[in-house]
């Protein structure tokens, strides 16, 4: 009902700083480093023989190359990332996939599997079929295949768990919370499946049954998800925003924990600002305790 | 002009500040979820709100994209009811028009571009309230907003507006003092290079004191590039201890 | 409205989850979403108000001025509604993108607000025939998530519950036309009477079921919605239906119905909060946009 939800802003909590940072945090046109035995990398540039950072965050040091990584972008894909990404527009011989980067990203006609598992070379009926395989407003899961000259990202769907998506909930978050993992498709104990794309875009779906369905295929089931497994879902979504608003990284036990610890509260009520953070604050000690 | 009087004897302005005295800035980074950037600022009673969208493939005509660098889109409005008049339409006059090729020019000072070929970058500009400096206003929270958004910039630019009165510079004007006839230079600046990004001057000034009035207005912006250098390590801290592992 | 691309795949899903009640968010099909609503954010309007239901943002500012009054009305003052769709809601309300849905949401404002049930424009009267106060409501959308049109009437119930407006004097002047003489003192002014100012409800249609407070994805599945207008006594004084597809005249009774009944609830609560924001007066720090 709308009684309950209706109420007055209050100010953001500020964080206190418990233990003092070791955090090497910079802005744009603070001078690293003079030393000039350091290669760049992202976010930072050459001022005259001086490494000058050109975003606002935190300086990352692997060996000898310096790059300074910021609170907030959009996605630097590299080979070997998992995205989940909506088909913008049908080109000849490829589709334009959006996926929260600086330019739209190319899945070529080459690159997806035909339907049935078939191996040849694609006729020109296949490119009259595009639209068949996949329309504007589709949503696929894919691999980064390579880096173009520009920085647009080259996708496939060569393997059996990329693909069309089929029904599930969509949740966008910034690419930054996303942790790399080795794998970013999890089947939740809670009754649920996630796939953790790179580029901050979470799939959330029913966990498939057992019959063997050839994920890579392009048929997609339309049968009603059964309400148990919604729920699931719809609290997992919440669970998800609650840990981006709060600027937690998000990856397979950090979701978990923050599932369990929100089961006291209804689905709807984790919309509620003190309810995120109550479920924030209980899900951070457990990660705590964990890791120490 | 009769009535007021911008500098009184003993050298204090119509709200009470000294010549170099700038108004009190408040500023907030990521005020927006939806925006890739977003920053509220209040000079005095000037407030302004900056969005930034992008990197992003250029929407509408291809044709727009530059093969080597990012396009800068921005655009400045201001609302309705900023004014003591209202005002009929929020963009598309004349001075909206120049306030928005000033703003581009600007930040394609400051912008690393060229890390984008292809892409469009967007900085929307609104002016909630206007007392003054609207051009500053506008300029410190377009910065503050792409830093928000990451992307990369080769310093902060730093915007403050300057007068003359009476042989006097005086900075960072409000609204009674810019229209009561006299001098206006607005001045942008990066604070670490000395770099001007934009100077723009209105009305007759002499020879000799156009210097006077540059080296206070920098002197300005180097001290509002203080205060919004607060403001970014400020909320860097604070993000950085919530994604503390 | 700023739309989204949702697939064959999730429309079925929203589809269904509607038809159980359990939305992609877990609200059930008349629950709002969490709002926030704050008044006197911008100091040189004589009223304003902020809204944010989930992520939709706007602004909502009241400046009052002396006009004449419309020959059709002689003694009644009235309002006037301008609608800025900002490129900072999304870019693509750039330039002149946001001008259509701009007016097409003052027209409906125009309708809904600006006649007698709801306010009380014989108040807003001078001199009749003479002099009148013309209320210029400006609403501003910062921020696009669905439902604007709630928000927006949320945001001008409580600017208008917020405008004072200064109390005038007539006096006879040199030439015997009457001169008006605003009262300076900021204490005295009129206040407006917002008891019967509509909230408007949008019902958006989803399969056979309707929903309260879409989001853009739901909006999205949604081919036609009823547009309803209720006071706080439950007295329906707009419809309106909007969207492309059509609707059944069953549907047009249901959707009314649950108009009727979540708009009616809206009232309570929201005349509640701004008389308690009212009463904590100067203590409390105003949040606006620094929080």
């Amino acid at each position: 009902m709308a009684a309950g939800l209706m109420r007055l802003p209050v100010f953001r909590k500020q964080e206190t700083v418990s233990e003092s940072n070791e955090k090497h945090l910079v802005v744009p046109g603070d001078v690293i480093t003079s030393d000039t035995g350091f290669m760049r990398g992202h976010g930072t540039y050459m001022d005259e023989e001086k490494l000058t950072a050109s975003v606002a965050g935190e300086v990352e040091r692997v060996n000898k190359l310096i790059c300074v990584r910021p609170l907030k972008t959009r996605f630097y894909g590299e080979v070997g990332d998992v995205v989940v990404g909506r088909i913008t527009e049908v080109q000849q011989k490829r589709w334009k996939v959006e996926t929260n980067s600086r330019l739209d990203s190319v899945l070529l006609l080459s690159s997806v599997n035909l339907p049935g598992g078939e191996l040849r070379r694609r006729c020109a009926e296949d490119e009259l079929a595009m639209r068949d395989y996949l329309q504007e407003g589709d949503l696929i899961n894919a691999e980064v295949q390579s880096v173009f000259s520009d920085g647009a990202l080259s996708l496939h769907t060569r393997s059996l768990k990329y693909g069309k998506l089929g029904q599930g909930v969509l949740v966008q978050v910034s690419p930054s919370l996303v942790k790399r993992q080795k794998t970013h498709f999890h089947n939740l104990p809670c009754g649920a499946s996630i796939i953790l794309g790179n580029n901050g875009y979470i799939w959330l779906y029913p966990t498939p049954g057992q019959q063997d369905e050839e994920a890579g295929g392009f048929h997609t089931s339309m049968e009603p998800v059964s309400l148990p497994d919604r729920e699931v879902i719809s609290r997992l979504r919440n669970c998800i925003l609650a840990l981006a608003t709060h600027k937690v990284m998000l990856y397979d036990t950090s979701v978990l924990y923050c599932y369990e610890s929100s089961r006291p509260h209804e689905i709807k009520d984790l919309l509620k600002p003190e309810v995120m953070e109550e479920v924030v604050m209980i899900t951070r000690q457990r990660l705590v305790e964990q890791a120490g | 002009m009769a009535g007021l009087e911008l500098l009184s004897d003993q050298g204090y302005r119509l709200d009470g500040r000294k010549p170099s005295e700038l108004r009190k800035v408040q500023a907030r980074m990521g005020v927006f979820t939806q925006a890739d950037g977003s920053a509220y600022i209040e000079q005095g009673n000037t407030k302004a709100l900056a969005v930034v969208y992008g990197p992003h493939e250029v929407r509408g005509s291809r044709s727009k994209a530059l093969h080597d660098r990012a396009v800068i889109n921005c655009q400045y409005s201001m609302a309705t009811f900023s004014t003591a008049e209202r005002k009929r339409r929020p963009h598309g006059d004349r001075k909206s028009s120049e306030m928005s090729l000033h703003l581009k020019q600007t930040f394609e000072a400051a912008v690393l571009t060229s890390l984008y070929p292809r892409s469009q970058i967007d900085i929307f500009v609104k002016i909630l309230q206007s007392d003054g400096g609207n051009y500053s206003a506008c300029v410190n929270a377009a910065t503050l907003a792409v830093i928000d958004a990451g992307i990369p910039m080769r310093d902060y630019v730093c915007a403050c507006s300057a007068g003359f009165v009476e042989n006097t510079a005086v900075v960072d004007l409000c609204h009674a003092e810019e229209s009561g006839g006299g001098t206006v230079m607005s001045l942008a600046l990066l604070p670490r290079g000395g770099q001007v990004a934009l100077v723009q001057m209105d009305a007759r000034l002499h020879q000799d004191h156009l210097d006077a009035l540059m080296e206070a207005a920098m002197t300005a912006c180097r001290s509002l590039g203080q205060v919004l250098d607060g403001v970014v390590r400020q909320h860097l801290q604070e993000v950085s201890v919530l994604t503390a592992e | 409205m700023a739309a989204v691309q949702v697939c064959e795949a999730e429309k079925v899903y929203i589809m269904h989850g509607v038809r159980d009640d359990l939305r992609v968010d877990g609200r059930g099909c008349e629950d709002y979403r969490h709002m926030e609503i704050e008044t006197d954010v911008v100091s040189n309007t004589d009223g304003s108000a902020r809204v944010k239901l989930g992520y939709t943002d706007v602004l909502v500012g009241i400046k009052a001025e002396i006009g004449k009054p419309k020959p059709a009305a002689p003694d009644e003052g009235y309002l006037e509604f301008f609608v800025d769709c900002s490129a900072n809601a999304t870019p693509e309300f750039e330039g002149r993108g946001g001008e259509e849905l701009g007016s097409e949401l003052s027209c409906t404002l125009y309708k809904v607000f600006n006649n007698v049930n709801s306010l009380e424009l014989r108040a807003l009267c001078i001199a009749p025939r003479e002099h009148c106060w013309v209320l210029y409501v400006d609403v501003l959308l910062l921020q696009c998530d669905g439902n604007l049109f709630d928000a927006i009437s949320i945001a001008i119930k409580a600017a208008l519950f917020n405008t004072r407006i200064p109390k005038v004097t007539i006096t006879e002047g040199e030439e015997g036309g009457a001169e008006l003489e605003l009262s300076d003192d900021p204490y005295d002014c009129v206040r407006l009477n917002v008891e019967n100012v509509p909230c408007i409800v949008t019902l958006c249609k989803i399969g056979h079921r309707h929903v309260v407070d879409a989001t853009l994805q739901e909006k999205a599945c949604s081919v036609a919605g009823l547009l309803v207008s209720v006071t706080h006594k439950g007295t329906i004084t707009c419809v309106r239906k909007v969207g492309g597809g059509s609707l059944e005249p069953e549907s047009i009774f249901e959707m009314t119905e649950t108009g009727k009944r979540v708009g009616k609830a809206l009232h309570a609560p929201l005349m509640k909060l701004l008389r308690d924001e009212e009463a904590q007066g100067k203590q409390r720090q105003k949040v606006g946009f620094l929080g």
